[in-house]
């Protein structure tokens, strides 16, 4: 990856798709694409028109000279169905990237590089989701027909309903390992890590199981007051203990200190008292308590779901004055459960009747400011299965008066009020919390009471009664079971309201999990075993008949590639040993590369010279062995015995034992000779001065060679060589004539 | 995604030991495949095998080199022992030959592997039992005097050959937790980081120097 060159790409990917005006490349980088168990390189791309985006994964084919080709695998419009997670940050950086019914996982290195285009990429996807109105992706739509895989993204969107249509995309299929690539050597089988994450992870349907849970969330604006009361008839007035309590407080201290400080007594103060009323028939323990001058939220869960609690993480915004203090903003707490994750946010936003698009702003600015840090990229708001959004949102009633409002209330005519209400306007109007949803309200307004009563508002302003206090929800599966207020309270100018929800949680089944799991790694492990090096020798056993000194002789051996990938083959040493083999054998060749289905001929040797004759001749018997280890890099050994009876020779033997034999060598047996060589005692009578092979050299020399030119300056002939060993060996000196060579 | 550990956290590596013919390949195909060879040829050379086991909770991943057994190859299979941490030393419960030749292989296992290494000793074919040829506790007396594991196992059967195997592990994981194997020598058998598909290279594979004959 680090030797690719950009400058390169740049304009090869310009030519290629005759970019139009206004069309540039921000970003470019490679990465490894994980497809089913393979890996390949891939390089992606963001690439920008008129503030929309789009994300490029190209398929770089690259040639002897260069690029030689490039293809669009995939052009996704950077939207809010457009998604980018990272899943784990091992050895390598795992992201999965999500558009629609397509998911791609791709594998980074780790390094600044790699986390900076990550980072941008999410915040490119951030912006886009917010301004999805206004975005065109008009100029996407050539590239995306142009595009290997794009148009299954487009056509599967029209049947997302239709189980099992993931497994005929080409992530999901198994069809799609590119098995000749494999082969080829071109494609390495993807890390088993990797792997197997991925397969689980399209899977997940199959190991896991929806549990409905019960969570309450309560919302409180108690105007600075401390609780003097219980809290029962908010929090406990249900027969049925909830799961979760999610209880969000607005304007619980509103001294300067606990402003200018974020310092509260009142924090314990209502810790306390909110632990004091919480159902009596549930055990609970808390998840988290955050806060921000006088917001506060505190998320509890029962006792028998704290093992299944993780991650979990808090942020505070302010939206306050200058944009930035804690007077107003928003505080949350997120978390996951069993497999699902869940984000609570407790909002104080911007007071006054007319200041709704103040109060639209501090929403998102809220949406964009939370982060929780503890994941990369971070995660946000949205990042969430399921979002609980509650809190003194502040709209009010406008275009009506006070009188007709209470009137309207009387009669309990709450939803001709509320096509009044500023937050169903905005919300109509898709200017605030897209994607939320609000039960219907059956409660009289939240807001303003004479404090002590349940009497509005007897103040001058006369203001008209509103609905503050709000509890909305983002995701899927989830019913809201009640939507009230709780008059009973009376110490604060807002009345608490709460909501009961039976949400949906993926739970993994253990059992399940275990199952498909163990199938993915059997699976995992076939196609390992599938992709091990695997050959055939034709033999395992090389046996050489007689070996005589000095002759070279060479056995082939066979070695066919008979597995599905290459195979690098290698003769390798033994414990101990200097050399893959003894020095009387030569392997030609020692080390090679067989594709699948080829062969390798491999030349083995055998030559016996001055080196290794000595250590023959004083062997047990004349046999010539070795076992060699032909070792398969990544896969099993194979023993290949090498066997051969040695001829033995005068060559390589001590003068001392040849000055004691007076017969030709050849004509006492090995076992005499050993006897011999052992034995100083067993004497020839009279031992020769010198080796009577020394003896018929010098003789025959003086006699024939005298006049020989270049005498002892040139070699001998090899046959006349292997004349004179014979001779010396056996005894049958008519043949030498006119060997004077050496 | 709550999850248990997608992968394995050690690599064990094993070696089976033993004489010809006492089931040392089927006993590895009965441990990776659940099937029993009937016509399983001599091995010449070294097979391995590998298997994800789970062990007080841990992902392990057994890396099981199966050496040939025959005399001639006993120079050469050497040289797979360095770095075991476990040794599966197998003989024939029908033939005493075989269980006699035991302490030669415990000589071998001792001298090429290090002290922590965990030596199973298993009797294979218990399931020919009218061809019994060693007593359970003669081979059980052998094994608690040498300080071995040991079961009775069929390859055939499957009788005992997970156990074998698992309690194996089981061993080699208590040694690291109690820290008497330890991690980082070279030669203790045990990976802890997954590393590829794959194996290390046993012995050192630097090329012959050329030949010069």
């Amino acid at each position: 990856m680090s030797t690719m060159d950009y400058s390169e790409l740049f304009p090869k990917i310009q030519a290629k798709f005759k970019f139009t005006a206004g069309e540039n490349i921000v970003s470019i980088y490679e990465v490894v694409l994980l497809e089913g168990w393979v890996k390949t390189s891939r390089i992606l791309s963001l690439i920008e028109n008129c503030g929309s985006y789009g994300f490029f994964v190209f398929n770089v084919f690259r040639g002897s000279a260069g690029i030689s080709d490039i293809l669009i695998d995939y052009a996704f419009p950077v939207n809010n169905e457009f998604k980018i997670d990272v899943v784990s940050e091992d050895a390598d950086i795992s992201v999965t990237v999500t558009f629609r019914k397509v998911k791609l996982l791709f594998e980074m290195m780790t390094s600044e590089k790699t986390k900076s285009f990550i980072s941008e990429l999410h915040k490119i996807s951030e912006i886009s989701a917010e301004k999805e109105n206004s975005l065109d992706f008009a100029w996407l739509s050539k590239y995306v027909n142009e595009a290997t895989y794009g148009r299954s993204a487009e056509d599967n969107s029209q049947n997302s309903e239709v189980n099992g249509q993931l497994e005929d995309l080409p992530t999901g299929s198994e069809l799609m390992v590119p098995r000749h690539s494999i082969a080829r050597g071109t494609t390495p089988i993807a890390g088993r890590e990797s792997a197997v994450r991925y397969q689980m992870t399209l899977k997940e349907k199959d190991y896991t199981y929806t549990q409905s849970i019960r969570i309450f969330v309560g919302t409180w604006n108690v105007n600075g007051q401390p609780p003097t009361v219980s809290l029962s008839d908010w929090l406990s007035v249900d027969p049925d203990p909830p799961d979760i309590y999610a209880i969000g407080f607005q304007e619980l201290d509103l001294s300067k200190e606990a402003f200018l400080f974020n310092d509260s007594p009142r924090e314990e103060e209502w810790l306390g008292a909110v632990i004091l009323s919480l159902h009596p028939k549930g055990k609970y323990s808390k998840v988290s308590l955050v806060r921000l001058v006088g917001m506060m939220l505190i998320v509890f869960v029962r006792e028998q779901h704290v093992a299944y609690i993780r991650n979990v993480a808090t942020d505070t915004v302010g939206t306050g004055i200058m944009g930035k203090l804690g007077n107003k903003g928003g505080v949350a707490v997120r978390f996951d459960i069993h497999n699902t994750s869940l984000c609570f946010v407790n909002a104080h936003l911007a007071a006054h009747v007319e200041e709704y698009e103040r109060r639209n702003q501090d929403y998102r600015d809220i949406c964009s400011r939370i982060s929780f840090p503890k994941f990369l990229p971070p995660k946000t708001i949205k990042d969430h299965d399921q979002v609980y959004w509650f809190g003194d949102l502040n709209y009010r009633i406008t275009e009506l008066d006070a009188p007709t409002v209470k009137r309207l209330i009387e009669t309990n005519s709450y939803d001709a009020i509320l096509v009044y209400d500023q937050l169903k306007q905005n919300f109509k109007a898709e200017r605030v919390f897209e994607k939320y949803k609000e039960g219907r309200i059956l409660f009289k307004p939240t807001y303003k009471y004479d404090t002590g009563s349940d009497e509005w508002d007897s103040s001058e302003k006369n203001r008209a009664p509103a609905w503050c206090d709000r509890v909305l929800w983002k995701g899927d599966k989830i019913k809201q079971i009640c939507y009230r207020s709780h008059a009973e309270l009376k110490i604060s100018d807002h009345k608490p309201v709460s909501a009961l929800f039976d949400s949906e949680i993926r739970v993994i089944d253990a059992i399940k999990y275990r199952k498909i799991h163990e199938e993915v790694m059997k699976k995992l492990d076939r196609l390992e075993n599938e992709f091990l090096p695997q050959v055939m020798v034709d033999t395992t056993e090389i046996i050489f008949d007689k070996v005589h000194f000095l002759e070279a002789q060479s056995k082939d051996l066979i070695i066919a590639n008979t597995g599905q990938v290459p195979v690098q083959f290698e003769f390798i040493k033994k414990l101990d040993d200097s050399s893959y083999c003894k020095d009387w054998l030569h392997i030609e060749p020692y080390m090679g590369f067989i594709m699948p289905g080829e062969k390798c001929d491999v030349k083995l040797e055998i030559y016996v010279d001055k080196r290794s004759a000595c250590e023959l001749n004083s062997s047990e018997d004349n046999k010539l062995y070795d076992i060699l280890v032909l070792h398969l890099e990544g896969g099993k050994d194979i023993f290949i015995t090498v066997t051969g009876t040695y001829v033995y020779s005068c060559f390589g033997m001590s003068l001392d034992l040849l000055s004691r034999i007076n017969v030709p060598i050849r004509e006492i047996t090995k076992a005499e000779l050993r006897n011999l060589e052992k034995n100083n005692d067993y004497r020839q009578s009279d031992p020769y001065a010198i080796p009577k092979e020394i003896w018929f050299l010098v003789d025959h020399l003086y006699r024939n060679g005298m006049k020989q030119h270049h005498l002892f300056e040139q070699p001998g002939l090899h046959a006349e060589v292997l004349l004179i060993r014979d001779w010396l060996d056996l005894g049958v000196p008519e043949h030498l004539r006119i060997l004077c060579h050496c | 995604m709550s999850a248990p550990p997608y992968s394995y956290s050690y690599i064990f590596k094993y070696i089976i030991i033993g004489d010809m013919g006492v089931g040392k390949s089927c006993l590895l195909h009965q441990f990776t495949e659940k099937k029993f060879m009937s016509d399983c040829p001599h091995t010449i050379g070294v097979e391995f095998g590998t298997r994800i086991i789970d062990v007080c909770g841990q992902k392990i991943k057994l890396q099981i080199w199966d050496t040939a057994g025959q005399e001639r190859f006993r120079a050469v299979t050497r040289s797979y022992y360095r770095g075991a941490a476990g040794a599966l030393m197998v003989y024939d419960t029908t033939r005493r030959t075989t269980y006699n030749h035991l302490s030669s292989w415990l000589t071998d296992t001792r001298n090429l592997t290090n002290p922590s290494t965990v030596i199973f000793l298993i009797g294979n074919k218990s399931d020919l039992k009218d061809q019994r040829d060693v007593a359970y506790e003669e081979a059980k007396q052998f094994a608690d005097e040498n300080g071995l594991m040991f079961v009775e196992a069929s390859a055939k059967t499957g009788d005992n050959v997970e156990e074998a195997f698992v309690e194996t592990a089981k061993k080699i994981f208590q040694c690291i937790q109690d820290g008497r194997l330890d991690l980082n020598a070279t030669e203790s058998g045990v990976q802890h980081k997954p590393s590829q598909p794959g194996r290390q290279t046993l012995t050192d594979q630097s090329p012959k120097p050329s030949c010069s004959c």
